[in-house]
């Protein structure tokens, strides 16, 4: 493995909770920013009395500053794991949302906030849980068991189950290579609106970009077992890229819809760079 | 090409295993993460379906082949100008001799006889070549070919095809006669082949021989009865060498050299006999023409059309079939790197 990946997120908006952390919290507490006076009777710490402001005031009373206390939040990544993720050469898709995961992970830690990963295909894959904790280790096990997957079964039905589980505020991954049709989405999406929602779609080289060889390709789908033969030709190329470009846009306009610009990892690696900017440019 | 029959029909029973290509293989295909982004291609589609379409042929045909599909033997009625003929010729050690060259009778009679020994064609050879030459010429004629000397020898039975008949004279050409001549036997014999034939038009025994024999009683009526009893006219080419009498000799003290008794024998019959008598190579030729002026006559005849072998078409279609599903594997995509 090579060294760690990290990367820098932030929110775009403030997010309750009481663990102190490094994003914009509503709670009030212990913190530089500022939110308002409050009448010492009402808040008795004389530590942050402000004499200024007690003298201004109409009311002839000890005002105290009460600033906002700065707050940790939780770090989910949904990962599918459906036959689909398991596609992909020379690494899968699979190993790649491994990655991202670990660079998640270690990033969180890093943070401090705390990192946990549900992983689903047609139904959520329990054995694949790794709850939501402040802790170095948990993603690169996590990330192990997504590399040694066995992945079999189609479906992503089970993205609502665990999309229930984490629906409260914090950042929400959703690392898929979203093959499915995206209505099925909705209601997921629906209760993670308190979330911030990133979607990281994974795409193989190989399925963007068809062979350069002219070729007889007969192709079976690893989730429905159907089967269609491309002759590979120029022509053919061409509209196999534009019907990428078609489900890029289709996959961007259904996201815009709900202001969540998608994440693409698609030359087999995933850039923690390339996350980094991201952040800065969305939020 | 109406009714095929089958020599092994139960091998037809595995026909099924040719819809074996149709049933869904993986090892042949490219797993894909999600095949519903990707174009329709109706190229694609068709290749698929011809790649499908050869494997079933080739299974198919190669199942057909192994079963023996053919057209049965089958017989055939045909009416010819002509007549049957049996050519029975003489493979007896003294046709191999030479014939008598054409200038023989101004040679001194005192080397004659090593001249004959040494000069002028084999009697057996040109005998060939003239037979050869008239089947050639007698298309419409049906001939059968019976070789004798102990003992008769029916090397080709009656037929029109002139590659067999060509291929049976050759035949006689190989290794050297034996020292016998029975001429009785072998006219019995040739005899008997017309028996069980249906009369269908003039039938001639044409005895191609260098020498006689002295028949029994016996045997001299009972071929005398089965040439009336068959109705068989017999031409009788006799290929006279040095020191052979000539049949016309009128004296009746040559009545012991056989070729003499074997023609007076010949010309008590009822049935028509024509002799021949060729002592060089022109009188043969000549006989031989003669020979072929007198039968003209219709002629009715059943062939046989032997049965007819249809498996190797069916092997050429599964042998192309799979020379496609070759050029298919090679224009296949086996792995995406």
């Amino acid at each position: 493995m090579s060294a760690q990946q990290e990367f820098h997120y932030r929110l775009s908006r403030r997010v309750g909770g009481h663990r102190p952390g490094a994003h914009a919290g509503t709670s009030l507490g212990t913190g530089l920013e500022f939110a308002a006076h409050v009448s010492l009777f009402d808040r008795p710490d004389p530590r942050r009395l402000d004499v200024r402001a007690s003298l201004r005031s109409n009311r002839d009373e000890w005002l105290v500053r009460v600033s906002r206390q700065r707050a940790g939040i939780a770090l989910h990544a949904l990962v599918d794991v459906s036959a689909s993720m398991s596609f992909g050469a020379p690494r899968s898709k699979l190993h790649i949302a491994a990655d991202f995961v670990e660079a998640l992970g270690f990033s969180a830690f890093r943070m401090g906030d705390l990192f946990g990963m549900l992983a689903f295909d047609s139904e959520e894959r329990t054995d694949l849980y790794a709850p939501a904790r402040l802790s170095r280790g948990a993603s690169s096990v996590a990330a192990e068991k997504l590399r040694t997957l066995e992945t079999t079964r189609a479906g992503v039905a089970g993205l609502e189950q665990v999309a229930a589980r984490v629906a409260r505020q914090g950042l929400v991954f959703l690392v898929s290579d979203f093959h499915f049709p995206l209505p099925q989405l909705t209601l997921a999406l629906d209760f993670l609106a308190h979330a911030d929602v990133v979607p990281i779609v994974i795409w193989d080289a190989a399925e963007t970009e068809p062979p350069t060889r002219n070729a007889i390709a007969p192709l079976e789908d690893v989730e429905s077992g159907s089967r269609r033969t491309l002759w590979l030709r120029p022509s053919l190329r061409a509209r196999w890229r534009s019907a990428v470009e078609m489900r890029r846009a289709e996959i961007e306009g259904y996201f815009g819809a709900r202001s969540i610009r998608p994440f693409f990892v698609e030359d087999g690696r995933f850039d923690a760079d390339a996350m980094s900017r991201y952040f800065f440019e969305v939020v | 090409m109406s009714n095929i029959e089958f020599a092994h029909s139960w091998v037809l029973l595995l026909l099924p295993l040719a819809l074996l290509p149709l049933l869904r293989g993986r090892k042949d295909t490219l797993a894909y993460s999600s095949l519903f982004w990707l174009p329709r291609d109706r190229a694609g589609q068709l290749a698929a379906a011809f790649g499908k379409a050869f494997a079933v042929t080739a299974m198919a045909s190669i199942i057909v082949a192994l079963a023996g599909p053919g057209r049965p033997e089958s017989q055939v009625l045909r009416t010819g100008q002509g007549a049957e003929i049996m050519v029975l010729m003489d493979r007896s050690r003294s046709m191999d001799l030479r014939m008598m060259p054409s200038d023989w009778r101004t040679i001194d009679p005192i080397i004659r006889t090593q001249q004959a020994w040494h000069r002028g064609p084999q009697k057996s050879k040109t005998a060939r070549d003239l037979l050869s030459q008239f089947i050639a010429e007698r298309s419409d004629d049906r001939f059968s070919l019976m070789f004798f000397s102990g003992g008769p020898l029916l090397a080709v039975p009656f037929t029109q095809r002139d590659v067999v008949l060509q291929a049976g004279i050759t035949a006689a050409g190989i290794g050297v006669g034996l020292n016998e001549t029975n001429v009785g036997r072998a006219l019995l014999t040739a005899i008997e082949a017309f028996d069980d034939r249906p009369y269908s038009g003039s039938r001639i025994i044409l005895l191609v021989s260098d020498g006689g024999a002295h028949l029994n009683a016996r045997t001299r009526n009972r071929i005398a009865a089965g040439l009336a009893r068959n109705r068989i006219a017999l031409y009788w080419l006799y290929l006279r060498s040095i020191n052979s009498p000539a049949l016309d000799i009128e004296d009746p003290r040559t009545e012991i050299a056989p070729e003499i008794a074997l023609h007076r024998f010949f010309q008590t019959l009822r049935t028509p006999y024509r002799a021949y008598q060729a002592e060089v190579e022109e009188d043969l030729a000549r006989a031989v023409a003669d020979v072929g002026k007198q039968q003209n006559l219709p002629l009715d005849y059943v062939e046989h059309i032997p049965r007819r072998d249809y498996a190797p078409y069916f092997l050429g279609v599964a042998a192309f079939s799979c020379f496609m599903l070759l050029v298919y594997r090679v224009l296949q995509l086996r792995s995406w790197t």
